[in-house]
């Protein structure tokens, strides 16, 4: 499954005008995990999964998975399962009906819409038609549509949305499991909360370019310069001019937090001054602050 | 998987889709409908127009003019016409295509809503993770739109058929079937029928908009003929006066498909049936042209 899973993006780019809503994109997102696509609205996460659906074409650059494009790929449907829009579905037909639609013209038989909907806990709603759905519903039934065919590589674009915190749970649990099996998961999302629960590896752009990519541990620790130091002291005042002038900067409070030194630093610089130390901690940077300070600026509306 | 299964899927999921929804009620009820009133308003014009003369004047009248005389230009505008249709030929093939008048349009609007309903009820990202390739989702709607159109003239004819022939025979005129233009017209009304079911894909590949399609098309399609016909009247009578000026309204898509399935001349200088014919697939294959061209070029999404 290793390679014949594997999503590749190679220098994609695409301009919609003067927009430059993709700009020279590179990543890979492996099988048997997770993989998060983070970037503030705007930054090109859909337009990039829609390119590695041939749904976009690119304005250069190409974008593969298991080393060929999604046109190139015999039965797309049995390779790679997509969830792009929750209003995907014709408003007047049943989701049962969606679904045995989809199976006909993927080739499958009737029984996997059957199938799939008990795999998303949508069987009691199979007949009612697509119009009277809830969001919660229509991802649900997004999902199944994307599971059909039972593919390797799962592209869901913020699957989160419209979900209440049961249904984000369940997704999280079902999007996992999926990982487990050893399949390829490529999830978007702006809501970073929701991905540190979720996502083993990320990929973070912002204005159509790439800002990180790698597993949520190592981002996070590459980024040791969010990273801020706690300490408490007796002596306040002292401190913080000691500390400021060894170059951190430091907020005063009942416990000051210094940031542009590391714990060592600060630890030595007190006790070289003969200052004692109630509480010396580093906070450790969550991926919320790694992403605010990796797109700072960049986010926004373009 | 060769290309030809592929397409068969496409087909196959077209018209499941159709059938799962209000869609092929609404048409199929429409089609019926339609043809059965203008079977029967087409049946009792036919007989008018088969009278003898004298109770011809006295129908069309409505015996307003009891006892008097009929003003004499009236009289012969009221010859001119029972003239051109008296005739059981002629009343033969407007009977057996009375289906045709609304039928077009409908497998035409029909083509268009197979098409533009991807945009309208955004199912095109679906459809094109499915079926990648937009030639194949665009050849198997093509597909799936003409079986259809062959459906829908099959059931209306035979309603135009079954009908007509009650009133002609009825009416001692005999069937006319078997007289070789009457049985010809029949069966290019089905040619027409698939060219509207074409030309309506094609349209709505280009247009994609559901609602300016479907409207345009039965803008172009009901004001159509006559628009060219009062067009081409006018260049006539104030720019160029020749028969084959008036010739040229069948540009006019509804006008050549009249063309084409009418054995009689329709208006002055009409060309043969050919041209009427030749003027559709054009038509046709211009618009499938262009709209495939759109599709392939465009973003989804
Ligand atoms: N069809 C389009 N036409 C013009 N601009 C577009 C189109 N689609 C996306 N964009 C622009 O491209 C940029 C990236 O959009 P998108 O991929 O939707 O970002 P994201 O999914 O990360 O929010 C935005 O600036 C958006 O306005
Ligand atoms: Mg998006």
């Amino acid at each position: 499954m290793a390679t014949e899973h594997r999503i590749v993006v190679d220098d994609l780019t695409k301009r919609y005008g003067d927009v430059v809503a993709v700009d020279q994109l590179s990543f890979s997102v492996e099988p048997g995990r997770v993989t998060g696509f983070l970037g503030p609205n705007g930054a090109g996460k859909t337009t990039t999964m829609r390119m590695v659906l041939g749904l976009v074409q690119p304005t250069s650059g190409r974008a593969t998975i298991g080393g060929r494009s999604y046109l190139e790929i015999d039965e797309p449907t049995q390779v790679v399962g997509a969830v792009l829009e929750a209003s995907s579905a014709h408003r007047g037909r049943t989701g049962h009906n969606h679904l045995r639609a989809a199976c006909i013209a993927a080739g499958l038989p009737m029984t996997r819409a059957d199938e799939v909907l008990d795999l998303v806990g949508l069987a009691a709603a199979a007949d009612r038609q697509f119009r009277g759905y809830s969001l919660g519903m229509r991802q649900r039934l997004g999902i199944a549509t994307a599971m059909l065919g039972d593919p390797g590589v799962l592209i869901l674009d913020e699957p989160a949305n419209g979900l209440d915190p049961e249904g984000i749970r369940w997704m999280r649990e079902l999007l996992r499991g999926l990982a487990h099996q050893g399949r390829t998961v490529l999830v978007s999302s702006h809501l970073l909360t929701e991905m540190q629960a979720l996502a083993d590896n990320v990929v973070i752009v912002a204005n159509g370019s790439l800002v990180r990519q790698g597993s949520v541990a190592e981002v996070v620790a590459s980024m040791s310069h969010a990273a801020r130091v706690e300490v408490r002291t007796p002596e306040p005042e002292r401190l913080t001019e000691l500390l400021v002038r060894a170059g951190g900067v430091v907020e005063t409070g009942p416990t000051l937090i210094v940031a542009g030194l590391t714990e060592q630093a600060v630890g030595d610089a007190a006790f070289t001054a003969g200052i004692p130390l109630h509480r010396l901690a580093t906070q450790q940077a969550d991926l919320e602050e790694v992403f605010l300070e990796l797109t700072h600026g960049k986010a926004g509306i373009r | 998987m060769t290309p030809s299964d592929r397409l068969r899927r496409v087909v196959r999921s077209e018209l499941f889709k159709l059938r799962t929804t209000s869609a092929w009620w609404q048409f199929s009820g429409a089609m019926v409908l339609t043809t059965l009133v203008l079977a029967i308003v087409g049946g009792v014009n036919a007989r008018t127009a088969l009278k003898p003369f004298a109770e011809y004047v006295q129908i069309r009248t409505h015996g307003r003019f009891h006892g008097a005389t009929v003003p004499p230009e009236f009289l012969s505008r009221l010859r001119g016409d029972w003239v051109s249709g008296h005739s059981a030929v002629t009343q033969a093939v407007t009977l057996y295509s009375a289906n045709q008048l609304i039928g077009l349009l409908l497998v035409c609007l029909l083509g268009i809503v197979l098409v533009t309903t991807e945009f309208a009820q955004r199912t095109a990202t679906s459809t094109f993770l499915i079926t990648p390739r937009r030639g194949t989702v665009v050849a198997g709607k093509l597909i799936t739109a003409v079986m259809l159109a062959v459906v829908a003239w099959f059931v209306t004819t035979l309603i135009s058929l079954t009908s007509g022939v009650l009133f002609l025979h009825g009416a001692g005129h005999g069937t006319q079937l078997g007289y070789w233009g009457v049985d010809r017209s029949v069966l290019l009304n089905l040619v027409a029928y698939i060219l509207w079911a074409i030309f309506g894909i094609g349209f709505g590949a280009l247009i994609r908009n559901q609602l300016v399609a479907t409207v345009s098309a039965t803008i172009l399609y009901l004001v159509g003929a006559g628009a060219a016909g009062a067009l081409f009247d006018l260049l006539n009578s104030y720019v160029l006066s020749a028969t084959w000026v008036l010739g040229l309204q069948v540009i006019a898509p509804a006008v050549a498909s009249q063309v084409m399935i009418s054995p009689t001349s329709l208006f002055t200088g009409s060309p043969p049936q050919w041209v009427g014919a030749a003027v559709l697939i054009a038509y046709s294959a211009l618009f499938i042209g262009l709209g495939l061209r759109r599709l392939r070029r465009s973003d989804i999404g």
